[in-house]
C-alpha cells in the first residue's frame, strides 16, 4: 500500500502531521523562552556588575582616567581574574574591537548610559557591556565569555530537534497502529467477502466492537448465513436429485439387462409370429433399445456428476481416429482433413470417439439425408475437430441451451434420441480438457467445434505446412462434397 | 456343439433368458443363483466354460473366479454391470479371460462364449520354440521360461506373448490383437488389450516400468522387440 494511498495512509499522515506541528510549536516556544531568559539573566547580572565597577571599583583604582594610568593600574589583570576582558576607551580605541562595537552601543556609551551587545569576538561568543565612568569621558567595555551559554543553547536545540524527530517517528508507528486498528474491521470484511466470492460460504466477519462497524458486521454475517443456508439447501437437493437418478438408473439396470436379452431372442423369432403379434414384437424390440440408450446415458451422466469418470490419455492420430469413427458411424460424411499426415495429440481416444459419435448421431437425426462434413483443423495451440450439418440449424437464442440435459430443439419431434447425447458430448469434452461449442453456419445448418488444446508440439512441425488454408476458409460457406 | 456351460447369475429373469439363448445356440447349460452354489456345482461336475456375474449374493463373482482359478484353467467370462476400467482390471486379475458388459444381447454373448471356447480348445498348431530376449516360449507345451525358470502365464497372456513374438518387430494394432487373441471383431474396447499387456509385462519384463520386450508404439499398438 502506498504511504498516502487509501484511508489508512491519509489517517496516518494526518496524525503524524498533528504530532509534528504540536512538537514544533512546543519545542520552538520552549527554546525561545529558555533562550530569552538565559540571555536576559546574563545581561542583567553583567549590567549590575558593570554599574558597580564603573561607579566604585574603577574610580578607586583610576583617579585620573588616562591610557598610561590605566595601563599601570592592573585593572585588566584584576578583571581577567573574573574571566572578564576589560577594554578602556580614551578616544584611542584600536582594531579589531573598534569595528566590532555596534552603533547603538557606541551611542549609549557616549550618552553616559549602559549598553550591551551580543557578538562574536575571534572564535568566542561574547556579551559586551559598555558604559562611561561618571564624570569623565573614559568609556569602558566589559567582554563576558558567552561560549558556554551558546553551547548550552546549541545542545538544547539539538535535543529539541532530535526529540521532535523521535516523536514524529513514534507518532508514525503509533498512527499506523491506530489506523490499522480503526480499519481492521473493514479489512476483515474485505477478506470475508473475498472468501465468499471464491465459494467459501462459511466466511464471517468478526464482530469485535459495539460501534457502527459491529452493527454492519452483524448484518453482513446474517446475509452470509442466509446465503449459505440457501445454497446449502439447493446443493443438498441437487445432490439428492443426482443420487436419485443414479439409484434409479442402477436399479433399472437389472430388469433392463433381462429386457435386452429377451428382446434379442424375440427378434430372432419375429418371423414365426402372426402379423399383429409380429408388429408388436418389432415395436417392443425397438423400444427396449430406446430404453437401453436412455438408461445407459443417464448412468453415464450420473458418473460424470459424481466425478467417477477418468480420462485415459495416450498419443493418438486424430486423422486415423476420425476416419475410423466416420466409417463406422456415418460413412456418407465428407471429410475435410489437413492432409494424409498423422495429427498426433495426447488425449483419450474413447472420449473423442464418444463425442464425435454423438455429434454424428445428432446431425443424422436433425438433418436427415443432408450432407454432413467432418473437419479437422490444426492450429499452433489447438486442434479443432468439427461436425457441420446442412439441416435447419437452431435459433440463436437457443444455441447455448442445446447442451442442456433433455433439451430438444424441436419439442414436437419424437425422435429416437434421448436428448442427452449433446450433454454427454459436452461432459466428455470437458473431461479431456477440451471445449465443445455450437454455432449456425452462414450457409445454413449447425456446426459443432471440439477444441482440444495442444500442450506439446505436434509431430510434423509447422502446422501451416499440413493445413490447407483455402479449403479451411471455405469450409463453412461451401456445401460439402459428398 | 455340445459344450457344457455353468451360468452363475442371481437375477431369475436374466438367468432364465440367458439359459434359453445359450441352449438355443447348442450349449448344455447348468445354472446357479449365487456364488457358493456356483462353486459347489463347478466342483461337482466338469464344465467347459464358466459364465460369472460379478455381483452375486453370498460369494461375489470375483471371489468365485479366484477360487476356481486355483485348480482350473477353464475359460471364465465375467458378466459385469459396469464397463469401468477398474472392473475390467479387477476381473482380469481375478483370472477371468474376458468380460461382457450388461446389458448384453444374447447373440453377442453367444459369440463371446464361442470365441472363448475356441481359444481354449485351440491346440498347439505349432511345435516350435519361439524366442524373445531372454524368454524361451514353448508353443506346443504352452510354457514360457526365462533362464530355465518357468513363468506362469494365463491362457490369454500366453496367446498374446506368442502372437507378438511370431510377428516380432511388426506393429500389431489393438484391433488386430482383439481379433486374433480374443477371437471376435469387437469395435471399441481396447482397454482389454492394454490391461492384458500390462499384466503380461509385469510377469515377463525384467523392468516392467521400462519395457524392453513388449513395446508400445505410440498411437498405433504394440510390438515385440526384434
Amino acid at each position: 500500500m502506498p504511504l498516502l494511498g487509501g484511508i489508512r495512509g491519509r489517517l496516518t499522515a494526518t496524525i503524524v502531521a498533528l504530532i509534528v506541528v504540536t512538537a514544533l510549536v512546543l519545542g520552538v516556544g520552549a527554546y525561545a523562552f529558555v533562550d530569552a531568559s538565559l540571555h536576559g539573566g546574563l545581561v542583567r547580572d553583567a549590567e549590575a556588575q558593570a554599574r558597580f565597577d564603573l561607579t566604585v571599583l574603577i574610580p578607586a583604582r583610576l583617579p585620573t582616567p588616562t591610557r598610561e594610568a590605566f595601563d599601570n593600574s592592573g585593572l585588566v589583570r584584576a578583571f581577567e581574574g573574573r574571566s572578564v576582558r576589560l577594554i578602556a576607551d580614551f578616544g584611542d580605541l584600536v582594531e579589531p574591537f573598534r569595528s566590532i562595537r555596534s552603533q547603538e552601543l557606541q551611542a549609549a556609551v557616549a550618552n553616559g548610559r549602559l549598553g550591551y551587545q551580543w557578538t562574536a569576538f575571534g572564535d568566542q561568543a561574547v556579551l559586551i557591556i559598555g558604559g562611561r565612568q561618571p564624570g569623565t569621558d573614559a568609556g569602558f567595555y566589559f567582554l563576558h565569555d558567552a561560549t558556554s551559554l551558546e553551547q548550552a543553547l546549541t545542545q538544547l536545540r539539538i535535543g529539541l530537534g532530535g526529540g521532535a524527530l523521535l516523536l514524529a517517528l513514534v507518532g508514525l508507528v503509533a498512527a499506523r497502529w491506530v489506523a490499522r486498528g480503526v480499519l481492521a474491521p473493514v479489512e476483515a470484511a474485505a477478506r470475508a467477502a473475498e472468501r465468499i466470492e471464491r465459494g467459501d460460504l462459511s466466511a464471517r466477519v468478526p464482530v469485535a466492537s459495539r460501534d457502527e462497524f459491529g452493527t454492519w458486521a452483524d448484518r453482513f454475517n446474517r446475509m452470509a448465513a442466509a446465503l449459505q443456508e440457501t445454497i446449502g439447501r439447493l446443493e443438498a437437493s441437487q445432490a439428492q436429485n443426482r443420487r436419485f437418478v443414479a439409484d434409479v438408473s442402477h436399479e433399472l439396470r437389472t430388469p433392463l439387462t433381462a429386457l435386452v436379452a429377451e428382446a434379442s431372442i424375440l427378434r430372432e423369432h419375429l418371423g414365426a409370429l402372426p402379423p399383429d403379434a409380429r408388429r408388436t414384437g418389432e415395436l417392443l424390440v425397438a423400444d427396449v433399445a430406446r430404453l437401453r440408450t436412455l438408461v445407459e446415458e443417464l448412468m453415464e451422466l450420473s458418473r460424470f456428476d459424481s466425478a467417477a469418470e477418468q480420462a485415459a490419455h495416450e498419443p493418438i492420430d486424430l486423422v486415423r481416429l476420425v476416419r475410423a469413427v466416420a466409417a463406422a458411424r456415418l460413412p456418407d460424411a465428407a471429410l475435410v482433413l489437413p492432409g494424409e499426415e498423422p495429427v498426433v495429440v495426447v488425449t483419450d481416444p474413447r472420449r473423442i470417439e464418444r463425442i464425435l459419435g454423438n455429434l454424428l448421431d445428432n446431425a443424422r437425426e436433425h438433418a436427415p439425408n443432408a450432407p454432413v462434413e467432418i473437419g479437422l483443423q490444426v492450429h499452433p495451440d489447438a486442434v479443432v475437430l468439427s461436425v457441420a450439418d446442412a439441416g435447419p440449424g437452431v435459433p440463436e437464442d437457443r444455441l447455448e441451451r442445446i447442451f442442456d440435459r433433455f433439451y430438444k430443439a424441436d419439442p414436437s419431434r419424437q425422435g429416437g434420441s434421448s436428448g442427452l447425447g449433446l450433454a454427454i458430448a459436452a461432459e466428455n469434452a470437458a473431461l479431456i480438457g477440451g471445449a465443445l461449442s455450437a454455432r449456425n453456419r452462414s450457409a445454413g445448418g449447425l456446426r459443432f467445434d471440439l477444441r482440444l488444446p495442444v500442450t506439446e508440439p505436434l509431430p510434423g512441425g509447422d502446422p501451416a505446412a499440413t493445413s490447407e488454408p483455402d479449403r479451411g476458409a471455405r469450409s463453412t460457406a461451401q456445401e460439402p462434397i459428398r | 456343439m455340445d459344450a457344457r456351460i455353468l451360468l452363475v447369475e442371481d437375477d431369475p429373469s436374466i438367468r432364465e433368458v440367458t439359459g434359453i439363448g445359450l441352449r438355443n445356440a447348442g450349449f448344455e447349460v447348468t445354472t446357479a443363483a449365487d456364488g457358493l452354489e456356483g462353486l459347489d456345482r463347478f466342483r461337482a461336475e466338469p464344465f467347459d466354460l464358466l459364465l460369472l456375474d460379478v455381483m452375486l449374493p453370498r460369494l461375489d463373482g470375483l471371489e468365485v473366479c479366484r477360487q476356481v482359478r486355483r485348480t482350473s484353467t477353464v475359460p471364465i467370462v465375467m458378466l459385469t454391470a459396469r464397463g469401468d476400467t477398474l472392473d475390467v482390471v479387477v476381473g482380469l486379475e481375478a483370472g477371468a479371460d474376458d468380460y461382457v458388459k450388461k446389458p448384453f444381447e444374447v447373440p453377442e454373448l453367444v459369440a463371446r462364449v464361442r470365441a472363448a471356447l475356441r481359444r481354449a480348445g485351440r491346440l498347439a498348431d505349432d511345435g516350435d520354440r519361439l524366442h524373445l530376449g531372454p524368454l524361451s516360449i514353448d508353443v506346443g507345451g504352452r510354457t514360457v521360461e526365462r533362464d530355465g525358470e518357468d513363468i506362469p502365464l494365463t491362457r490369454t497372456e500366453f496367446d498374446l506373448l506368442a502372437e507378438l513374438t511370431r510377428h516380432a518387430g511388426q506393429v500389431l494394432t489393438r484391433d488386430v490383437l482383439l481379433d486374433r487373441i480374443w477371437g471376435y471383431d469387437y469395435l471399441g474396447d481396447s482397454r482389454l488389450v492394454d490391461v492384458a499387456i500390462q499384466r503380461l509385462r509385469a510377469k515377463v519384463e525384467p523392468d516392467a516400468a521400462n519395457p524392453s520386450l513388449v513395446l508400445t508404439v505410440r498411437g498405433a499398438g504394440y510390438k515385440a522387440a526384434r
